[in-house]
């Protein structure tokens, strides 16, 4: 028993680093290997790296934010929209209303959070698909942003937001850090709670989660909250970073969060969306444009680049069948005998010798 | 000899640890209409797959008409496979036209009139732009075998109807009855599978009988009437391989008092500690809804529940769950499970509090030694994958993993549904002997099933449901597996059956 379970670990171990589990860090390692030596002088300066990290805080903090409702099975078309609108509220707040930061910061999660309260009322409520009420919400949220900004930028914003946006600790930026603390609680929540367990398993089947004592509209509703709050605390590192309140802002950070989400389930976690593959992914699609900006390519490369790995990732992802499925080699392999097993032989365990010498016997018989 | 549409000859299937089929010969011939009768386990169903390709026959031989003349084979199952939200009309085009360009378009007043006519020929006037989920079930399947037939080409064929009528009643059933026999009237072969004894005595030309695999009887008409195959189909005393045990019935744990839901018109009873209570019925008789209007997994319209001896909050399993009620769901894949996450995920999800750290993690080694445990408890072979996705496991590992699911709360009342649907024998012993277990350390177990030979072997005492209602009750002396198929079947069908799905 107990050696099965130490077998077990080391594999897990073994197939943590593979290429199946962890693809993304290949393709970081190929990134680098391939830039470093055709631009290496651009691309190996630490200011480029600095640079970046800063730079992907506010999209991975929307990511982050992103996986939580996507965890449990709501899609979040708004989380574009939502970061936008708090950039933009919160700049009304201290410019237009004179607000001191630290109100103005929380009124602005405040009103984050209110907002992804509403959507899941909306999807729990009325039982709208969270597709159509996110896209509804949305829209909702782009006429707030007209409605505050009157369309234009918010400018002057108080020195010391600006300071916090810009401002560095051990050569790291406050946006860069706050990310990474944000990452830690999510992923500790989703993966290590009681309530992540719930979540997941919403996500996974609602029904059967609802007859295993699951609340499971309250958690629908709880993700959307949470991602509320996390799209506004990029919303307001947004606004700190620029210096102004810009009101075409929000969109850009739709596609870019969901590749990033869906990128990062295919990593780690064997198909569930999760923080950690979800960060990677961030942080890898923009090596890889930063690597062909710096290369000198056309205009139009990174969103090509973006749109592909997405494609290619996630294509190849469900073609291996993730997620401790085996892969296509191993399926075409048992299929010779799988008609005459497949009533009682688990098939395919992944670590499962012993469930493979079955079918193999049986095959060799018939 | 040409007269001979299906052949089955010798035809021998085996799962592992069970001979599904033992060399199994039957035949059918044109224009006549065969009702293939037997058990749940009996064969019926693997006969079926094997004969629509889905299951490939270990030795033997089927043939379809002769070698000049083959013959089609057509399935209309329960699931009749019609698409609701598109009309009539579009649901035999799909089916049948070839599409010799996708692209052109189709004489609509044309199509009308030859589907309303294809139509007529069954005796029945549904309109071919009507959509099908606006029809009554009994019109689905009418248009589910037009569907068939506008597909047959020039030629013979042969129709197999698996239980066609499990969720019609009354006219219906005439309506339907009529259908099937104008299709052996136009010179097919009909295959007719049915629990209902009484319609198989009114339609069927012959009648054959399976029983653990093999053909045990085979009778022309006028030479079966229904009591008779009653007789046939119930056969001798099943031996009781689990039954024997000393059952220390306690007192009452679960009441029941006038449940009202979809199906169920005001249920009473009640269940005792230690008790393994089976629940039988046909289908639309209410026996598959009980436990889950119980539980609240469908809330109730009116009526009780009380758990030793306190009312629980109807429709609302986590209130059902907290006062000791768990629920296994027939469907273990949709219902009883979620799929994507890990046997481990899934057994500690109704209750994670007891894993629960101050700083409010889940406590892991805690969880996988608890789990370990549960799972070489409920014997699941191979041990040793509790981090599997729930869905790569089979069935009988699947349901015993639900099982454990369960068990891990030592519940007060633990519900079953088909607990052993599409399970494999050597995993069904074992699930009983959990059963078994459960009940022994005080639950009270109410087992729905279907399948009255399991009923009659693990049970202290059954419950027969008719027309959403208790109608009869076997105690353990009374009950035996024919004297609960003829509660069963012998009551025929039924004009008032509701509330079917």
């Amino acid at each position: 028993m107990t050696q099965t379970i130490r077998d077990d670990r080391r594999s897990r171990v073994l197939r943590w680093f593979g290429f199946r589990n962890a693809s993304a860090l290949w393709v970081l390692l190929a990134i680098f290997i391939i830039f470093s030596i055709t631009i290496p002088r651009t691309f190996l300066s630490p200011r480029t790296w600095t640079s970046l990290l800063d730079a992907q805080a506010v999209v991975a903090i929307a990511a982050i934010g992103l996986v939580i409702p996507l965890a449990a099975g709501a899609f979040n078309l708004a989380v574009g929209a939502q970061v936008g609108v708090a950039s933009i509220f919160i700049g009304w707040l201290l410019v237009n209303v004179g607000m001191p930061i630290p109100l103005a910061i929380g009124l602005t999660i405040l009103f984050a959070a209110a907002i992804g309260l509403v959507t899941g009322l909306v999807i729990v409520r009325f039982r709208i698909d969270s597709f159509i009420a996110t896209m509804g919400i949305s829209s909702l949220l782009a006429a707030t942003v007209t409605l505050i900004s009157g369309g234009r930028q918010i400018l002057g914003m108080p020195t010391e937001l600006v300071d916090f946006g810009t401002g560095r600790v051990l050569g790291m930026t406050f946006p860069f850090l706050v990310m990474i603390a944000l990452a830690f609680i999510v992923w500790y929540v989703l993966e290590r709670t009681p309530l992540g367990r719930r979540i997941y398993a919403t996500g996974g089947n609602p029904e059967a989660a609802r007859l295993s004592g699951v609340k499971v509209g309250a958690i629908v509703v709880g993700s959307l909250v949470a991602c509320g709050v996390l799209t506004g605390i990029a919303g307001i590192i947004v606004t700190s970073r620029l210096g102004n309140a810009d009101p075409t802002i929000g969109p850009a950070y739709l596609l870019p969060a969901f590749t990033a989400a869906f990128l990062g389930s295919t990593q780690f976690r064997g198909g569930r969306f999760n923080v950690w593959g979800t960060v990677l992914s961030v942080y890898v699609l923009a090596a890889g444009v930063k690597g062909l900006q710096l290369s000198g390519a056309p205009t139009w490369i990174p969103d090509a680049f973006n749109g592909l790995a997405l494609l290619v990732a996630v294509g190849l992802a469900s073609s291996v069948r993730i997620a401790g499925r085996p892969s296509l080699l191993d399926r075409l392999r048992s299929r010779r005998s799988a008609a005459a097993t497949e009533e009682s032989v688990p098939e395919g365990s992944d670590a499962g010798a012993d469930a493979e010498k079955s079918p193999v016997d049986s095959g060799a018989k018939s | 000899m040409s007269d001979v549409l299906l052949d089955v000859r010798e035809v021998t299937k085996t799962f592992p640890g069970n001979r599904a089929l033992d060399a199994v010969s039957l035949t059918v011939r044109r224009g006549e209409i065969v009702a293939l009768l037997g058990h749940n386990g009996s064969g019926k169903s693997t006969l079926v797959k094997v004969l629509s390709g889905n299951y490939s026959h270990d030795s033997g031989e089927i043939v379809l008409g002769s070698e000049h003349a083959p013959a089609g084979i057509h399935f209309i199952h329960q699931n009749l496979g019609l698409i609701p939200s598109l009309t009539v009309i579009e649901n035999l085009d799909l089916g049948t036209r070839p599409p010799s360009g996708g692209l052109a378009p189709f004489n609509h007043a044309r199509e009308k009139q030859r589907v309303q006519k294809l139509i007529a020929d069954f005796g029945v006037d549904i309109d071919p732009d009507a959509r099908i989920s606006t029809l009554t079930p009994a019109e689905q399947t009418i248009v589910a075998i037009v569907r068939a037939f506008d597909g047959w080409s020039a030629g013979d064929n042969v129709l197999v109807l698996d239980e066609p009528t499990a969720a019609l009643h009354g006219e219906e059933v005439i309506t339907l009855q009529n259908a099937v026999r104008s299709v052996a009237a136009k010179g097919a072969g009909v295959v007719y599978i049915s629990h209902r004894l009484g319609e198989v005595v009114e339609l069927a030309d012959r009648v054959i009988v399976l029983k653990d695999g093999k053909v045990v009887a085979e009778r022309a008409r006028g030479h079966f009437d229904q009591s008779h195959l009653v007789q046939i189909i119930a056969g001798g005393e099943i031996p009781r391989d689990v039954a024997q045990r000393e059952s220390t019935i306690g007192a009452v744990q679960l009441e029941v008092r006038g449940l009202v839901a979809p199906a169920l018109r005001g249920v009473d009873f009640v269940a005792h500690a230690g008790e393994i209570l089976g629940i039988s019925g046909l289908v639309g008789s209410g026996m598959e809804h009980l436990n889950a209007a119980i539980f609240g997994s469908i809330t109730p319209q009116a009526g009780s529940v009380r758990v030793g001896g306190a009312a629980i909050t109807p429709g609302s399993p986590p209130a059902s769950i907290a006062r000791g009620i768990g629920f296994v769901p027939a469907d273990r894949r949709t219902l009883g499970s979620v799929g994507t996450l890990a046997a481990r995920e899934n057994i500690t999800l109704p209750r994670l509090s007891t894993l629960r750290e101050p700083w409010g993690a889940v406590n892991r080694s805690r969880e996988r030694a608890e789990v370990n445990e549960w799972m070489t408890r409920v014997h699941v072979h191979p041990a040793g994958f509790p981090e599997q996705r729930f869905d790569l496991f089979s069935g009988g590992n699947q349901q015993k993993i639900v099982l454990a699911k369960w068990l891990r709360l030592t519940p007060r009342v633990l519900l079953l549904d088909e607990p052993t649907q599409g399970v494999d024998a050597g995993a069904q012993a074992e699930i009983y002997e959990l059963l078994v277990e459960a009940a022994s350390a005080g639950a009270a177990v109410v087992v729905s099933s279907s399948d009255t030979k399991e009923l009659s072997a693990i049970c202290d005492r059954v419950l027969v449901m008719r027309d959403g209602r208790v109608a009869e009750e076997f105690a353990r002396d009374t009950l035996t597996e024919s004297a609960l198929v003829r509660a069963v079947v012998d009551d025929g069908p039924g004009p008032t059956i509701e509330g079917t799905r």
